[in-house]
């Protein structure tokens, strides 16, 4: 099956994205944060220097793997966190009704009027710059997609006749949420954040540009792409090799999420 | 079936938005003398005498005319609409006003437009960022048509520095008075050698040749003025040919501007200096004298240029430029000297392996400010000392500096810096809001009295002392002054200056 | 349907009452706005007589009164930037992101929803790859980047299109091209999973069954109920693609309410921050109130609590 054959290539893209995440000390030639700068921006092929060097003559290739543990690193934390926040609150509103519900739908509302880049500048305002509140950011925006969904799972599920019938049976109702509509929802949850794994690693590039980004010397492959305009016409591998990486990652994710659905959803089946 | 035909409709207007579009080229501009300055930003607004802008000012002085100048070498006062001054005695000062000058609508210039234009500035209704700074003016009298005399609460020798700024622009007294604020907001009317003919928000600002300027036509018959705030797509209109002059040119794109036939890079060393600030304003290792000196003895300032900046800044050793009209030679460098810096450090009884410092940086404000932060983090790093770098939002860095909750150190641009009180005054007593030291007794009490100094004479020789305290106790490690990189087409003749006004009235087109 | 279009009207003075409190509150918390239009040489007494003078030193409740009383009358103050009024700044660049929104809303839409479609029905075929691959590249590559690059091949190497600025058609390729890319790949795969879905569903089957031609199959059925899931998410990310115009008048040079947003935001001018808020909240809920009434146009079924 071809299907599988894409899943595959995105397992592969991703897995060496985790394999360059964790390894990122074995593999990389040189601290990703050190650099000569009387070896600034030497183009790739440079002896020690595969990928050449950026405007401090620190080693892009280290940076680039280095880059990997960030793009993760984001993706996992805003994926885990919107993902139970966003999960829950569509859980109660979804199960519960009545005013949790509809509260829950209009701070969506309110939520999803404000661009998220807004948010996220507002956001980094307050708190200042740096990876934590980019996190913070990102997560503030991305709840909505799961309470929604979650929402909307969650009201189908509980017309379903062995969740009436538990309730009938005089199933506590915290115990039939998390007994048997939770497992229900969880598919939908996986799929959600899989597919928005990638979004947020685009984010962070993004942001970086308005200039609110993971700061130097951070080696994020947003800021690292968005750094690369002062070098723009000169120094084309600063903008390539993040940009690269970015883009495969994300397509690797995106691949897996795909396939996820595919497998999740018996539907597709074909 | 609907939306195939939507496609239709989609591809037809596609192709009719891909047919070449119609800006006027380059050969046509230079032909017709127009000139397009590209800037990141528009006027916050049209009113002179209103807000304390660089880009703002920089538009209007097409328009409005100092009443004195700088003379674009020395950067010495020099006359423009004021044919002179003097000083009736410690709390006057008489200026003789240039006649026959008229404004855009016929209205005469006199001394009723300075009148007027001090009576604006002083009026809480205008909100204006000038009020403040002409607190000491009591009052301004006309003493006939072309005199007036300018009367100061206390002796103000800075009067004339303060004077040949963008800080007075005269404006119709008539026209103030009978259209009101607000219309000269909407359509400015000066004195200069450009007139307004249309403001695009967010987009451009077109003016025309005035033909009776009072100092001769400029030669270029229309300025227009874009705002594109992405530098890289600023750079890519240079490149493309839609823009003739544009400000800083990154370092690393010098030689491709060059090359690229469409623009040449014109260079000058600027009035604004760069200074890394060791803040003795909060308790920490920079309130010992020592580690201030071991600190700036372990900086490589040439490597920071020749490296991180191509070249493109001069060394400064003081506090002042040599561009600054008070400074004074006699200071001598404090050298790259990493022996010397660990010395200095067992003097103090710090181990430099111990130290944890923390450095911030505004982003993008100053050319590759955030780099040469890292960079001296990095050179820090060779004597052992541990520097975390923060990179600030530019509202951050200045809320951090003036609350005085920035590190230990911190990176900032003053200027245009042309004489010594709005710099010494400023930067080096505790109280002043973007001050890094301070506490310094002598120091405090050396500059309330020079800012008092009238004789010229004895003034500079109070600031040249003034320099030489302020840099035996090292309060920053002293960078460099930028160098301001136009790109500049080829067409057109035009030095950049110093005090970074970018002014059309001196641009010329050259026949090819 | 009135009470119906009356309780969404009235929802949406709520949504657009919370929205301008959290950023009106959350704002402040952000920094002195004194400090960013002042020269650098103003003195700490003249930074609170100015501060006075805007009120800034009321306390927060106080301001907040004042302002929703201003709001309420459509009276966002003054730029504290511009020495204008607010909303007026605002309103006056509207018209320049509507024409740049709804053109890429338009090409999203011409190109996203046959290129789903197409994915859809040829499931695994070279289209499908194609169609595929190029959505998820287009949601893998950062607008800003794409745009540079655009900028540097067509309008520095080839001369074909101006580098920003509004002017004449050219003047809106790239920009609407830039925009319109990730939201574009986004519906394009939305498409093709919802059409996906109809075509498993009992009652295509049995429109096969019966002889139909594939093609009004999918016209008659497949369109109109996989519209659904696109329609309600190109109401929900309208307010995304403000976020997007935002990275794309800044490269572009575009006046619009996103670069005046940003800006604002960054200068903490807050009158023009929440005037901002203001127009685009009330776009955005409006705009889904029309995506509401657009789903019972599409399917009279749908009943509307």
């Amino acid at each position: 099956m071809r299907r599988n054959a894409l899943g595959i290539l995105g397992m592969v893209l991703a897995g060496t994205a985790i394999v360059a995440a964790l390894a990122a000390p074995l593999l990389a030639p040189h601290d990703p944060l050190v650099g000569d700068f009387a070896q600034s921006l030497k183009p790739p092929g440079t002896a020690g220097h595969p990928w050449g060097t950026d405007q401090l003559g620190r080693d892009l290739l280290s940076r680039v793997i280095y880059g990997t543990r960030i793009a993760l690193f984001i993706g996992i934390c805003v994926v885990c966190l919107t993902a139970v926040v966003g999960g829950l609150l569509g859980l109660v509103a979804g199960y519960f009704g009545g005013w949790p519900g509809t509260v829950l739908m209009r701070l969506v509302d309110v939520q999803l009027s404000f661009p998220f880049i807004f948010l996220a500048l507002t956001i980094n305002a307050i708190v200042g710059l740096g990876l934590r509140n980019i996190i913070i950011s990102l997560a503030a925006a991305g709840w909505v997609v799961y309470a929604r969904v979650v929402r909307g799972e969650v009201l189908s599920v509980k017309q379903r006749e062995y969740v009436q019938a538990a309730a009938a049976l005089g199933m506590g109702r915290a115990r039939i949420l998390f007994r048997h509509v939770l497992p229900n929802v969880l598919p939908s949850i996986l799929v959600v954040a899989s597919l928005q794994f990638s979004q947020f690693i685009v984010a962070e590039a993004a942001i970086s540009f308005l200039g609110f980004g993971v700061q130097p010397p951070t080696p994020a492959w947003g800021s690292m792409l968005s750094e690369s305009r002062d070098f723009l016409y000169v120094a084309w591998w600063l903008a390539a090799f993040p940009g690269a990486a970015l883009a495969l990652t994300a397509l690797g994710i995106n691949l897996v999420g795909d396939w996820l659905r595919d497998v999740l959803d018996p539907k597709f089946r074909a | 079936m609907r939306i195939p035909r939507i496609q239709v409709v989609a591809l037809v207007a596609l192709a009719a938005a891909l047919l070449p579009a119609a800006p006027a080229p380059a050969q046509d501009r230079a032909k017709a003398k127009e000139v397009v300055v590209a800037f990141a930003a528009e006027p916050r607004s049209l009113l002179p005498n209103t807000i304390v802008d660089w880009t703002t000012n920089n538009q209007l002085e097409h328009m409005y005319d100092r009443l004195v100048d700088r003379d674009a070498k020395s950067y010495k006062p020099a006359p423009m609409l004021a044919t002179g001054w003097k000083i009736i005695n410690d709390t006057t000062w008489e200026f003789t006003l240039k006649q026959g000058v008229k404004f855009h609508n016929g209205e005469p210039f006199n001394a009723q437009s300075v009148k007027a234009t001090m009576d604006y500035i002083k009026d809480p209704a205008s909100k204006s960022h000038y009020t403040p700074r002409w607190a000491q003016v009591k009052d301004v009298q006309i003493v006939n048509d072309y005199t007036v005399r300018f009367i100061t609460e206390k002796p103000w020798p800075g009067l004339i520095d303060r004077m040949a700024a963008t800080d007075f622009l005269p404006m119709p007294a008539k026209a103030l008075k009978e259209q009101g604020v607000a219309a000269l907001a909407t359509k400015p009317i000066g004195t200069g050698p450009f007139k307004f003919v249309q403001w695009v928000r967010d987009e451009k600002l077109v003016l025309e040749r005035n033909p009776d300027y009072w100092q001769g036509p400029a030669d270029l018959s229309r300025v227009t003025f874009r705002y594109i705030p992405e530098f890289s797509a600023r750079l890519a209109a240079l490149l493309a040919g839609e823009i003739d002059i544009m400000k800083d040119v990154p370092p690393l794109n010098v030689e491709q501007v060059d090359r690229s036939g469409k623009a040449k890079v014109r260079a000058t060393v600027s009035s604004r200096i760069n200074y890394l600030a060791l803040v003795n304003l909060k308790p920490g290792p920079m309130q010992d004298l020592r580690v201030r000196k071991a600190i700036h003895h372990a900086v490589n300032v040439d490597e920071l240029i020749a490296q991180v900046l191509r070249g493109r800044a001069t060394k400064m050793c003081g506090p002042l430029s040599p561009l600054n009209v008070d400074y004074t030679p006699k200071i001598e460098c404090i050298k790259y000297d990493p022996a010397r810096a660990q010395a200095l450090f067992k003097e103090a009884g710090v181990d430099p392996t111990k130290l944890q410092l923390t450095l911030d940086t505004p982003s993008g404000r100053y050319p590759l400010d955030k780099d040469i932060s890292l960079a001296i983090a990095s050179q820090l790093a060779r004597i052992g000392i541990k520097t975390n770098v923060v990179v600030n939002e530019w509202g951050t860095h200045l809320d951090k500096i003036k609350n005085r909750t920035t590190g230990d150190m911190f990176f900032l641009g003053w200027g245009p810096a042309l004489e010594a009180q709005g710099t010494i005054e400023q930067l080096f007593q505790a109280k002043p809001t973007y001050s890094s030291f301070g506490n310094n007794a002598t120091i405090e009490a050396k500059i309330a009295q020079a800012v008092t100094v009238v004789d010229p004479k004895k003034r500079l020789e109070a600031w040249a002392e003034l320099q030489q305290l302020v840099h035996a106790e090292v309060p920053w490690v002293f960078l460099w002054q930028q160098h301001d990189l136009y790109g500049v087409a080829p067409w057109i003749e035009w030095t950049p200056r110093a005090d970074e006004k970018v002014w059309m009235y001196e641009a010329k087109v050259v026949a090819r | 349907m009135r009470a119906y279009v009356l309780s969404r009207l009235g929802q949406t003075v709520l949504v657009v009452f919370l929205s301008l409190t959290a950023v009106f509150f959350l704002a402040r918390l952000g920094g002195d706005p004194v400090l960013l239009f002042l020269p650098m040489d103003i003195q700490a007494k003249d930074l609170d007589e100015f501060r006075q003078r805007l009120g800034f030193n009321d306390p927060l409740p106080v301001q907040y009164g004042r302002f929703m009383a201003g709001a309420a009358r459509g009276d966002f103050g003054e730029s504290l930037r511009y020495k204008q009024d607010a909303l007026g700044l605002v309103l006056e660049r509207l018209p320049a992101t509507l024409r740049l929104g709804l053109l890429a809303l338009l090409l999203t839409f011409c190109l996203a929803i046959p290129v789903g479609v197409i994915s859809a029905m040829r499931r695994g075929s070279v289209w499908d790859y194609v169609g595929m691959g190029g959505a998820v590249l287009g949601q893998a590559i950062p607008g800003f980047w794409l745009g540079l690059m655009l900028i540097y091949f067509f309008s520095v190497r080839l001369g074909w299109l101006p580098t920003g600025g509004t002017g004449g058609l050219a003047h809106y390729v790239m920009p609407v091209l830039v925009l319109a890319s990730f939201y574009a790949a986004r519906i394009a795969r939305l498409t093709r999973s919802s059409v996906l879905d109809i075509l498993g569903e009992d009652f295509i089957l049995t429109a096969r069954a019966k002889g139909l031609a594939e093609l009004v199959v999918v016209a008659k059925h497949t369109l109109k109920n996989a519209a659904i899931p696109i329609v309600t998410l190109a109401g929900l990310e309208t307010g995304q693609l403000l976020g997007g115009a935002v990275i794309t008048e800044t490269i572009f040079a575009w006046p619009g309410v996103g670069r005046l947003t940003v800006q604002a935001l960054l200068n903490r001018d807050f009158p023009v921050v929440l005037a901002a808020v203001f127009v685009i909240s009330l776009t955005y809920t409006l705009i889904n109130l029309l995506v509401d009434l657009i789903y019972g146009w599409i399917d009279p079924r749908t009943s509307r609590a």
